[in-house]
């Protein structure tokens, strides 16, 4: 596992210095440039890791899913129906990922042993980074608390920014469904952390 | 207990910032050594060159008045030869058979197969319509077995073949289903 000392927060766009669209990307790709598919993995792999790390809460677990996402991304970027959005497919792909994994716990739930509480911590440079590292421990800890389907879209909605037409895409559930999942994992985080407090 | 459930509360919007925190890790050096080591999609000159032939390409020929009049009496030499029966699918080998496709699609102003068969690329199996009923249809040996396929109507909508007797999940999730083929030996029918 190569580490990366760029990691650029959720909201911030990942310009990568390619001038190419996903469909210019998709198309190089698909034409048999395997190369170009490193420009795909630039672009979304952050967001990808965000995402299951959210919901797997292991660094490990979630670097093997999406890991095996891409390559599986990879091996049928011509089935991409719509490379336009090949955003929402790649993390459907990953999100169908972490729920096998999950699947294979018996639980949709995260063990609360499981959730490493230095996950994102650089604990070298100053006690304002490890105070901000057990924050978000302490966060990621209420967090896995919720039912997958209650974290999902809460990770997608408010830590990737999806509108609720991509988290339908994403997901396959209906917005009408996808709202009333957030709203719950909104009120149940909120208690969670009170609790936790 | 809680004052709100809002998406403003104070402690909701403090947790989804320290959320977008992302992982200092990175899976691009493994996955793209892994992407090395597949096929590349396209597999190589043999595909381009095929596809530059199915491609139209503009051609100008600049002849001389007496080279014109020469070919013109060629071709309608040729063009007099009676023409011979429509060129039969090739035979299918032992571990082959002939697929049928046959889709109702009125309007459609092209439809087209992707499948496991061909790498779902498209621009290598073309329906036929030649009597404009919207009944769309092409023949292929494929080898026997199991094919998932979609058909591509007009370029950009893929669509399940609705009379296809078997489906399964296309394996991204959302619901969507490819269509299933069983192919069998023609040695065996």
């Amino acid at each position: 596992m190569a580490h990366s000392d760029e990691a650029p927060p959720a909201g911030v766009t990942h310009k990568v210095n390619d001038g190419l669209t996903d469909v210019e990307a998709v198309a190089l790709v698909v034409g048999g440039d395997g190369e170009a598919f490193g420009i795909l993995i630039r672009r979304y792999e952050p967001g990808l890791l965000r995402f299951a790390m959210r919901m797997l809460g292991n660094p490990d677990a979630a670097a093997d899913a999406v890991a095996e996402s891409l390559v599986r991304a990879y091996r049928h970027l011509a089935q991409c129906r719509e490379p336009a959005r090949l955003k929402s497919w790649l993390y459907r792909i990953t999100g169908n990922r972490c729920r096998s994994h999950l699947a294979r716990r018996h639980t949709n739930d995260i063990p609360l042993d499981e959730v490493p509480a230095q996950v994102l911590a650089d604990t070298s440079d100053s006690w304002v980074q490890l105070e901000r590292s057990e924050q978000v421990a302490l966060v990621e800890h209420a967090l896995a608390g919720l039912p997958a389907e209650k974290r999902e879209a809460f990770v997608l909605k408010h830590v990737e920014g999806m509108s609720y037409e991509e988290m339908a895409a994403v997901t396959g559930a209906r917005i009408p469904t996808l709202k009333m999942r957030v709203h719950r994992a909104r009120e149940a985080l909120l208690a969670a952390l009170e609790a936790l407090v | 207990m809680m004052e709100s459930h809002d998406e403003t509360h104070p402690r909701l919007i403090e947790a989804i910032e320290l959320l977008k925190s992302t992982p200092r890790i990175s899976v691009a050096d493994r996955v793209m050594a892994e992407v090395r080591q597949l096929p590349a999609h396209d597999q190589g000159g043999a595909r381009r060159l095929g596809r530059w032939l199915t491609r139209p390409h503009a051609v100008t020929f600049r002849l001389r008045p007496a080279w014109t009049l020469a070919l013109a009496a060629g071709l309608a030499a040729i063009l007099l030869i009676p023409a011979g029966p429509p060129r039969p699918l090739s035979r299918p080998g032992a571990a082959e058979g002939i697929a049928q496709f046959v889709g109702h699609f009125p309007g459609a102003r092209s439809v087209e197969v992707v499948g496991s068969f061909n790498d779902w690329s498209r621009g290598m199996l073309h329906l036929r319509d030649d009597d404009h009923d919207g009944i769309w249809h092409a023949a292929a040996v494929l080898p026997a077995g199991q094919h998932e396929y979609m058909f591509v109507v007009d370029g950009e909508r893929w669509v399940t073949d609705p009379l296809a007797g078997r489906f399964v999940d296309d394996g991204f999730g959302a619901g969507q289903e490819n269509s299933v083929l069983i192919v069998r030996p023609a040695a065996q029918r």
